[in-house]
């Protein structure tokens, strides 16, 4: 039998909480073990204690949030994670060293293929579009009425995983329906707004970005509020 | 009449990622910044945080904004771990802290020790509950959060005293006498506990 203290009684009392849930000190195990084989008292009480232990877990696991509430809260999180870090100065971000910097050179070369492809796209479809468009002005600012984009079309804020090629970005813009309105933002994101069709097929912000964030080529997808 | 004095394997929480791999998350969040390390922790921990948020009476929709501001404070802090506890006592710790403050925020932090009146307790008003297990979840909504909080990392997520000190930030004996008190309380609220159910 271990030492004793003035009041063993009362001191295994306090400590059959972690008798009853395994985590008392070794040190303490043993003579808190030999008290209550001798005291009924303790016995019985550790008894109820264990039962409360398993009924607590029991109670908890039921008040728990399901795993798909996991996935929206983190995505929450994430978009202000990033919001945080695009808010930042932009110098702030470089120097703020190790891997960081590669990175943001990464989704910068990245953004500027989409950005290229977008333009090639839409000065083909300007080139393609007859006589009656032969003779518009195409501008950056005629894009969006061009491409019949409303502006208060549903649109997701979107970041590519980093090795997401340009073809993948673009085959995965082109299933969801989205255009890409806006980027990239500091943090590499972009803004992709829905397509008309895609909006009359019932395609809303929120299902496209659900959808995409389960997709290994995006990092963060996330609707934005209009 | 030997009782055996430890089989309680079964009523720990689901046993956590060890610490060591936790750590190994933090320092890739650290370093890194790696979001899939990020996630991978915040998995570990959103499940066991909602669960004590929720016994702690936070609001269903205040729990989310509870575990999003302790992993904004994880991510952004990541560097200044230094190790000198558990990583999980100082997740928890920070998901603690920040929960008594959205109570505050929502006006509906259940009364403290101090002012806890064990005369409120009412044992009729349980005599229509007809499980054990909506006796429990009475009585612990009649105590004081903080005992109710000491109860709750004991005995569902399974932390020693010393890490239950740390986590509430306060000494070891003021762990016990709060767990002394609010299983005196529970045999108030619950006699059922007082030997129903063939416990002997």
């Amino acid at each position: 039998m271990g030492a004793r203290i003035p009041d063993t009684h009362a001191e295994a009392w306090s400590l059959l909480p972690w008798l009853a849930n395994g985590r008392i000190a070794a040190e303490e195990r043993e003579w808190v073990d030999a008290h209550i084989q001798s005291c009924a008292e303790c016995r019985a009480e550790l008894a109820q204690q264990q039962r409360v232990a398993t009924q607590m877990s029991t109670d908890g696991a039921a008040r728990a949030e399901s795993g798909s509430d996991e996935q929206r809260s983190f995505n929450k999180l994430w978009a202000r994670i990033e919001a945080s870090e695009a808010a930042a100065p932009a110098a702030q971000i470089v120097s703020a060293g190790g891997s960081r910097a590669p990175r943001m050179v990464r989704w910068l070369a990245a953004a500027v293929i989409v950005q290229a492809v977008a333009l090639g796209v839409l000065v083909y479809a300007a080139l393609s579009g007859g006589s009656a468009a032969a003779d518009k002005f195409i501008t950056v600012t005629s894009v969006t009425p061009r491409m019949g984009l409303r502006a208060d079309a549903p649109a997701v804020r979107v970041v590519f995983a980093p090795g997401a090629s340009i073809d993948t970005i673009n085959t995965l813009l082109t299933h969801q329906g989205l255009q890409i309105v806006d980027g990239p933002g500091t943090a590499g994101n972009f803004t992709a707004a829905l397509l008309p069709d895609a909006v009359a097929s019932g395609a809303s912000a929120e299902s496209v970005a659900s959808v995409m964030s389960k997709d290994p080529n995006v990092r963060f997808a996330q609707p934005v509020a209009r | 009449m030997a009782l055996k004095s430890v089989d309680t394997a079964s009523l720990r929480a689901p046993a956590p990622t060890t610490d060591a791999s936790e750590r190994e998350l933090l320092e890739r969040i650290s370093k890194a910044r790696d979001q899939a390390a990020f996630r991978a922790l915040y998995g570990n921990y959103y499940q066991r945080l909602s669960r004590l948020l929720a016994r702690m009476s936070v609001r269903r929709e205040d729990i989310e904004e509870v575990i999003n501001d302790t992993f904004w404070v994880v991510w952004t802090k990541a560097g200044d771990f230094r190790g000198a506890s558990q990583l999980s006592t100082w997740i928890i710790g920070i998901a603690y802290r920040r929960a008594l403050n959205a109570l505050r925020r929502a006006k509906l932090r259940p009364v403290a020790d101090s002012e806890f009146d064990e005369d409120s307790i009412s044992v009729e008003s349980t005599e229509e509950e007809e499980t054990n297990q909506q006796w429990l979840s009475l009585g612990l909504e009649r105590l004081p959060v903080e005992q109710r909080m000491a109860l709750e990392l004991t005995y569902t997520l399974g932390h020693s005293c010393e890490e239950v000190a740390r986590i509430l930030d306060c000494p070891v004996n003021t762990v016990k006498t709060r767990l002394f008190r609010a299983r005196e309380t529970l045999k108030q609220v619950l006699p059922g506990l007082a030997g129903m159910h063939g416990d002997r």
